[in-house]
């Protein structure tokens, strides 16, 4: 489904991804972890075309999106749904535009459909009645919920999520763990999530990959990971000063 | 949230600003240069330093024209004119430079040519150049004068001064004395027939005083216009003709005191100026009624033109073959053909077996109609009628002496489907050649919005002109 | 000696960066004419950047545009005083208003209140990471965000300035005739004599122009800038100080063409 091959990134002198080779199963959640700058929303970004390798390949679907051009690439990304860190809600439009945003962009539905779609999807994530409501009037866990809910509001194939649970209390990362583990399943989703807590790994991640100096250092399901000898792996897991990890 | 939806207000302040710009449009510039009206005469000058473009042409005060620009042609100064339709001006009419006041804006003056005569056409040439009785003219002569009086006073100078001129001096002076002296004596001797010659000086002062009263009044009445005498000494320059005209004034005023000539006879009987009058008005209202028939004929123009429209999201161009009769300035008729690349939509209800269904066909082939009908306002066009077959109104904006023309029409109006809307902006690059662009059906809710690029053609056709203006027009 | 060798250093470093800028400045300025003639045209976007360019400094414009004809007025009347010219207040006013003042004025004014606006809003977009998720929903943020404003700036800022000379006018009328009792005929004859269409449509040019310039700076400015919430407030800066510089150096310019 989705594979990357010895990509390579820089920005500037700092040489972020070096050779990094990466294989996402259809249909499952992978979960990539490692440390914060370490390149996790930089692989994202790649995968969904918003950054091109300097060398290497990423290919979605038997193609390689860095040699594709604008109108192309628009073409693959309607099999994608993305939810941002800060959940980037438009400000200017209402929940309801948000979500309806998609769909008007690249559906030729009418208006009485579209709106039908947008409450089914709110309904999906858990919001009802918020159609008319300002983003900037929600918590930030109802943002995330609508902000999955326009990620999810074209039925895309894959769902990318960059950092879900940062800055919500237990409570809410927990709901939303159930919330993307729900959405997986219904939908029939791929989903690759960035993420460095332990709790959300553990629960939502079929699949578990670990980022170090630019490269994948472990790549198994979450058995494999936590039995893992890796020094590394098993530095980042406890969260221990002692190991491999430089800590400046 | 606010009752009024964003478009009321945007279209609101855009109508506002709009109101304005058409307000102050009519408000500066007497005929803007959006309707560029009248014809153009030209005239060689020999200096027309001060004159600039846009100065006024005047007749009597009135303006009638601007000055359209000013070049150089053999060492001259070629002014080029463009004169208001509706004023005609005579072969010998003439023209002159003169100035606002002392210091003021320089324009040009045209005095009317006998009447009767030919009319200048378009392009044509008045010959009859005055030279100008202005400022510079004025201080050149002055100049003159006080080099002539320096020249007396200094052969005075040589007379009196030296010694010669002194000894001179003084044995004038001592003959004086001596005359004096003499004169005395005879006085003493002759004291009353002195008296008696006093008051006869006195006598033929009072007369004197009688003549130049009823002088002063015939001066009066020709500064006042009055008399064919007037009108001379009004458009002659006084002062090339000063001197001669104040000699013959003289002997003039001389010749009425004595009761002589015919001249003073015209000038004091009234009746003859009114008969003069008379005869001139009536010749007036005749060459009126000539002047209405002939602006009539040549303001009725007939204008065929072709446009091309390129529409980028079909991948085709759409054709417009127009034919425009206009009558008036202001008013033209509209009749045309489109060939549309979508073709002609007719709609057809089908009954089977009870259920209704409606077919929506496009004939490729079938050609589309225009059919309008347009009034113009200053630099607006409003028109309606059919546009490519269905109902439809339109408004034109022009700017930059008709070159730009800015569009905007909406036609095809449906209760099922948005109404044709389109706008776009055509600019002459060359005399027949225009350059377009615009926004064709830009709230279609078919998909059929497309920007567009093309060019069209204009042309007048001078012999259907031509032939048109023989037959009368109602 | 090394003092030197730095400041050629910093020299070469910021002309280089000054040559850097106006590189991407044009590209960005090429891709924005790209996009505003790809189909669809977005005439809800566009509205709603016209309501908020033009509607809303309304008010703001006519104040400036009033007081500038009245100051006018009063400066002028002090200076054709002394010439017993004082009719010549109309015209003066009239003609500094269509010509320089009114374009020139409305477009720094709508750079304050619009442009700024346009930077922070542009920069809080990339910083939340709006921009990123147009992109990801094949919504070219150029064709959604840019496009709209752009065409805005341009349509609106003649409106605007029409407004402007005509409030400037009625400024300066209300002090030269009623104030300082100059004849009103004389002073609204000087007006309709003096003024010609071209100083109108020319001032009406330079004001499209305007606002083309102060939409896309301050469009570039938020769309390019890096740094979190600090660089959104630089960035509103320097799309202030950017389009107001390129106003006035442009105005020269387009004098010097037009008059």
């Amino acid at each position: 489904m989705i594979k990357l091959v010895d990509v390579h990134k820089s920005f500037g002198d700092n040489h972020v991804l070096r050779g990094l080779n990466l294989e996402i199963d259809k249909g499952k959640t992978t979960v990539i972890i490692g440390r914060s700058g370490g390149g996790k929303s930089v692989l994202l970004k790649h995968i969904i075309g918003l950054l091109k390798p300097d060398k290497g390949q990423v290919i979605v679907d038997g193609v390689d999106v860095a040699g594709l051009n604008d109108r192309e690439m628009n073409e693959v990304r309607k099999n994608f749904g993305v939810l941002f860190q800060g959940s980037a809600l438009f400000d200017s439009m209402t929940v309801g535009e948000n979500v309806a945003f998609p769909l008007r962009e690249h559906t030729k539905k009418k208006d009485r459909e579209i709106r039908k779609i947008v409450s089914e999807r709110l309904r999906a994530v858990g919001l009802t009645g918020v159609e008319e409501i300002m983003p900037s009037e929600l918590s930030g866990g109802m943002r995330k919920r609508a902000g999955l809910a326009r990620a999810i509001a074209l039925h895309p194939q894959v769902v990318l999520f960059d950092e879900p649970t940062t800055g919500l209390d237990p409570v809410m990362t927990e709901a939303v763990n159930e919330l993307i583990i729900n959405t997986q399943r219904d939908f029939n989703l791929t989903c690759v999530a960035t993420s460095h807590d332990m709790q959300s790994i553990f629960t939502i991640g079929h699949k578990i990959a670990m980022i170090y100096e630019g490269e994948v250092v472990a790549y198994g399901t979450p058995e494999e990971i936590r039995k893992s000898e890796n020094p590394v792996l098993k530095q980042f897991l406890s969260g221990s000063l002692e190991g491999p990890i430089n800590i400046l | 949230m606010s009752v009024i939806s964003t478009e009321a207000k945007v279209g609101l302040f855009i109508l506002i600003a709009l109101i304005i710009l058409g307000y102050m449009s009519f408000q500066v510039g007497e005929y803007g240069f959006g309707l560029k009206k009248g014809y153009l005469v030209k005239a060689v000058f020999d200096n027309v330093s001060g004159l600039e473009k846009d100065a006024s042409v005047v007749i009597a005060g009135v303006e009638v024209g601007r000055v359209e620009g000013v070049s150089l042609v053999h060492g001259k100064a070629l002014v080029l004119m463009r004169i208001l339709p509706e004023v005609m001006l005579e072969r010998d009419a003439s023209v002159s430079i003169k100035t606002h006041g002392v210091l003021g804006d320089k324009y040009v003056e045209i005095v009317p040519g006998t009447v009767g005569e030919e009319y200048l056409l378009d392009g044509g040439v008045i010959t009859n150049v005055k030279k100008q009785a202005d400022i510079d003219q004025l201080l050149r002569d002055l100049g003159s004068i006080s080099s002539d009086v320096m020249k007396v006073t200094s052969s005075l100078e040589n007379v009196i001064s030296g010694e010669e001129g002194e000894a001179n001096l003084k044995a004038i002076m001592t003959n004086t004395r001596e005359l004096m002296e003499n004169l005395n004596n005879i006085v003493k001797r002759n004291d009353e027939k002195v008296s008696v010659m006093i008051s006869n000086f006195s006598n033929a002062s009072k007369e004197m005083e009688r003549a130049f009263t009823s002088l002063n009044e015939i001066v009066d009445k020709i500064n006042r216009g009055e008399g064919t005498i007037g009108q001379l000494v009004k458009d002659e320059g006084v002062f090339d003709n000063l001197d001669k005209t104040i000699a013959s004034l003289r002997e003039i005023a001389e010749k009425i005191n004595e009761g002589k000539g015919s001249i003073g006879r015209l000038v004091n009987e009234e009746e003859t100026v009114d008969n003069i009058n008379a005869s001139l008005k009536s010749l007036d209202t005749s060459m009126e009624g000539i002047n209405k028939y002939i602006t009539k004929t040549d303001q009725f123009r007939t204008f065929v033109s072709y446009r091309g429209e390129y529409l980028f999201e079909e991948d085709n161009a759409k054709s417009y073959v127009e034919l425009k009769l206009r009558p008036r300035e202001d008013k033209y008729y509209i009749v045309g053909v489109v060939a549309d690349p979508r073709g002609k939509r007719s709609v057809t209800d089908r009954t089977v077996d009870g259920t209704t269904s409606r077919i929506e066909e496009w004939d490729r082939n079938e050609l589309l109609f225009n059919a309008e009908i347009a009034k113009r306002y200053k630099d607006v066009v409003l028109r309606g009628g059919l546009l490519e077959s269905t109902g439809g109104v339109g408004i034109d904006y022009f700017a930059f002496n008709d070159d730009l023309k800015l569009t905007f029409e909406a036609f095809d109006f449906d209760s099922e489907r948005n109404p044709h809307l389109k706008f776009y902006a055509e600019y002459g690059i060359f005399n027949h050649i225009y350059l377009s662009a615009g926004y064709d059906d830009f709230i279609s809710d078919e998909g059929n919005e497309s920007p567009f690029a093309g060019f069209s053609i204009k042309f007048e056709d001078e012999d259907l002109k031509y032939l048109l203006s023989n037959v009368p027009i109602p | 000696m090394r003092n030197l060798i730095v400041a050629f250093d910093d020299l070469g470093r910021s002309v280089l960066r000054t040559v850097e800028e106006m590189g991407s400045i044009l590209i960005f300025f090429v891709s924005v004419m790209v996009w505003m003639f790809r189909p669809p045209l977005r005439l809800r976007l566009i509205f709603k950047q016209m309501e908020f360019v033009g509607v809303k400094s309304l008010f703001v414009v006519v104040l400036t545009g009033t007081f500038t004809g009245m100051v006018m007025a009063l400066q002028g009347y002090y200076g054709f005083r002394m010439f017993s010219a004082e009719s010549m207040v109309g015209s003066t006013v009239a003609l500094g208003m269509t010509r320089e003042l009114g374009p020139v004025l409305t477009a720094l004014m709508v750079t304050a209140r619009a442009g700024s606006a346009m930077a922070a809003e542009l920069g809080t977009m990339k910083v939340t990471e709006q921009i990123d998720a147009l992109y990801v929903m094949s919504a070219n943020p150029i064709k959604y965000l840019i496009v709209p404003r752009v065409i805005a700036g341009v349509l609106t800022l003649p409106a605007l300035t029409i407004v402007a000379d005509f409030v400037g006018i009625l400024g300066g009328y209300f002090v030269g005739v009623p104030v300082l009792g100059i004849n009103a005929g004389a002073f609204v004859n000087n007006i309709t004599m003096l003024v010609g269409l071209d100083d109108i449509y020319n001032g009406l040019v330079k004001a499209a122009f305007f606002g083309f310039i102060l939409s896309l700076f301050g469009c570039y400015k938020g769309f390019t800038m890096t740094g979190g919430a600090e660089g959104v407030g630089k960035a509103t800066t320097e799309a202030v100080v950017l389009s107001s510089i390129s106003i006035l150096v442009s105005d020269y310019f387009l004098t010097a063409i037009m008059f």
